[in-house]
């Protein structure tokens, strides 16, 4: 009769070592650390609290940041799986039945262990449902996705603690050739994963990244988001852009707006879920639009939308991408009027400003204190 | 090295302590997505890669063809991973211009097709590099 439960001495692959574990540990360490990283900053450029303000320079910063958060993700997917693999003997250590100090040590390990892979399987397939715009669950992705990063990060700590004399020892050791070629094919997977999909946010690949979640296409070029359709915009005959501050109000008429001087920029469109494509922008600058009514330009603005529910009907552009000569309240794309879905009549455009913020069908302009 | 262990477990417990404070509210909603992750691994992957690995090594007993398989089916199986969102779509967002409207199925095809005629060539390169270098020490 065989035993029904394996022991970590029945597994034969070379993979089994800490040599491997180690090295392939140091690996995934660095893509969830930069995952962690990009993705706090996203957080943080979203939701500023009072002491933080995202940079304005340079105009493509988000597009990178959120570039490397996807990307390290997915990189990680394969590191994840091989290095479970490499430790997977671990788990039928028959745990000790005394003294209870051990006891308590290795329950707790496995414990620590156990919220690690919980937070990290559910940050990577949470990410990569949400990438896709697929919502398979029932919880709030934003605030868990968030919440479960921290778990990560802090479970990861103290794993790292614990194995630190393992892997001080392992890296002193070169792998064998079996061990080495379990390596390389990690890095291939990873790196292969990484190909097949960073067609979303790096130019020359989105013809060869079959698995992009983006293409090209989309309405006068450029991918859209929210489409005017699904946000139930109908923008009225009389349409005004109103903009406010304590004690005046003024309103313009999309003619008034093209009579206005006009600024051209090249500006990325840089969307939370890693896509991102670069476009020429015409509309005239907020700061100039302000300063030509008689409003302040160095507060911050709240931004309305047509959008009457939703997430992202409001944004409020902080003081810094106010006074940036950039920020355009745009009404043309590639030279032609905004299509609908890009926000016709006129939209928000600033530099390194996550998509969601950068509002479309903009109907008011409030100055805060 | 005992101070930076000790500042590693405290910091750690206490990023962790947050964030189980953040997710709070919605780990009612949450727990089972939480859980299938290292319940479905150890319980379900990690015993097919390995069975995958005997199998391997009774069908392909040369050392150097194993490998070169054996990393072809790594990544056949992170490409299929990763594709899984694209081509299952249970409650997907509102359809979009631009997004999701590649042909996944064919382009994965593609991928796959590539991949293996790679892992073919460089197996078979590396089997006559070998077989030469034999060649060459008994001489």
């Amino acid at each position: 009769m065989k035993a029904p439960v394996p022991r970590p001495e029945d597994f034969r692959s070379p993979a089994h070592t800490p040599t491997v574990s180690a090295r392939l540990g140091l690996w995934l360490g660095v893509a969830f650390g930069l995952c962690f990283l990009t993705g706090v900053a996203s957080h943080y450029a979203q939701h500023p609290p009072g002491w933080f303000s995202w940079p304005t320079r340079p105009v493509s910063l988000y597009r990178i940041t959120q570039g490397v958060h996807v990307l390290s993700g997915i990189a990680a997917i394969p590191l994840l799986l091989a290095k479970l693999w490499s430790v997977y003997p671990r788990l039928f250590i028959r745990p000790p039945r005394r003294p209870p100090a051990l006891v308590a040590t290795h329950a707790a390990e496995r414990l620590s262990i156990l919220i690690l892979l919980c937070a990290a399987f559910f940050e990577l397939v949470s990410g990569l449902f949400n990438v896709a715009q697929s919502y398979p669950w029932r919880f709030f992705f934003i605030q868990t996705h968030y919440a479960v990063a921290w778990v990560a990060v802090g479970a990861l700590a103290v794993h790292i603690a614990v194995k630190l004399p393992v892997t001080r020892s392992a890296f002193g050791e070169r792998p064998d050739p079996d061990r080495r070629a379990f390596l390389r094919t990690a890095w291939a997977a990873s790196t292969v994963a990484v190909l097949a999909t960073a067609g979303v946010t790096v130019p020359w690949l989105r013809r060869v990244s079959a698995l992009a979640w983006r293409s090209n296409g989309g309405p006068q070029g450029l991918p859209v988001n929210r489409t005017a359709a699904a946000a139930g915009i109908r923008v009225p005959d009389d349409w005004r852009l109103r903009i406010s501050w304590p004690g005046a109000t003024h309103a313009l008429s999309l003619a008034d707006l093209t009579a206005l001087p006009q600024r051209t920029a090249t500006l990325p469109i840089a969307c939370v879920e890693g896509w991102s494509a670069t476009a020429r922008w015409t509309g005239v600058a907020v700061k100039d639009l302000l300063a030509t009514v008689g409003a302040p330009t160095d507060r911050p603005v709240r931004v309305s939308s047509l959008e009457a529910a939703g997430l992202y009907a409001t944004s409020t552009l902080p003081a810094a991408h106010v006074a940036d000569p950039l920020t355009l309240l745009a009404l043309r794309l590639d030279g032609q009027i905004l299509s609908p879905d890009h926000g016709y009549p006129c939209r928000i455009i600033a530099p390194s400003r996550p998509g969601v913020l950068q509002t479309k069908w903009v109907t008011r302009l409030e100055l805060l204190r | 090295m005992r101070t930076i262990r000790v500042l590693l477990v405290v910091a750690g417990i206490a990023l962790a302590g947050y964030g189980g404070w953040l997710l709070w509210p919605q780990l009612p909603y949450a727990a089972g997505w939480l859980i299938a992750g290292p319940v479905l691994h150890d319980a379900l992957a990690a015993p097919l890669v390995g069975l995958a690995g005997l199998a391997l090594g009774r069908v392909l007993p040369d050392r150097v063809w194993r490998r070169w398989v054996a990393a072809g089916l790594a990544i056949t199986a992170t490409l299929l991973l990763i594709a899984v969102p694209l081509i299952w779509r249970p409650h997907p967002a509102p359809p979009n211009p631009g997004l999701q409207d590649r042909d996944y199925t064919t382009g994965l095809a593609i991928w796959l097709t590539a991949l293996w005629a790679g892992v073919l060539a460089g197996a078979a390169v590396s089997r006559w590099r070998e077989r030469r270098s034999a060649a060459r020490t008994d001489r």
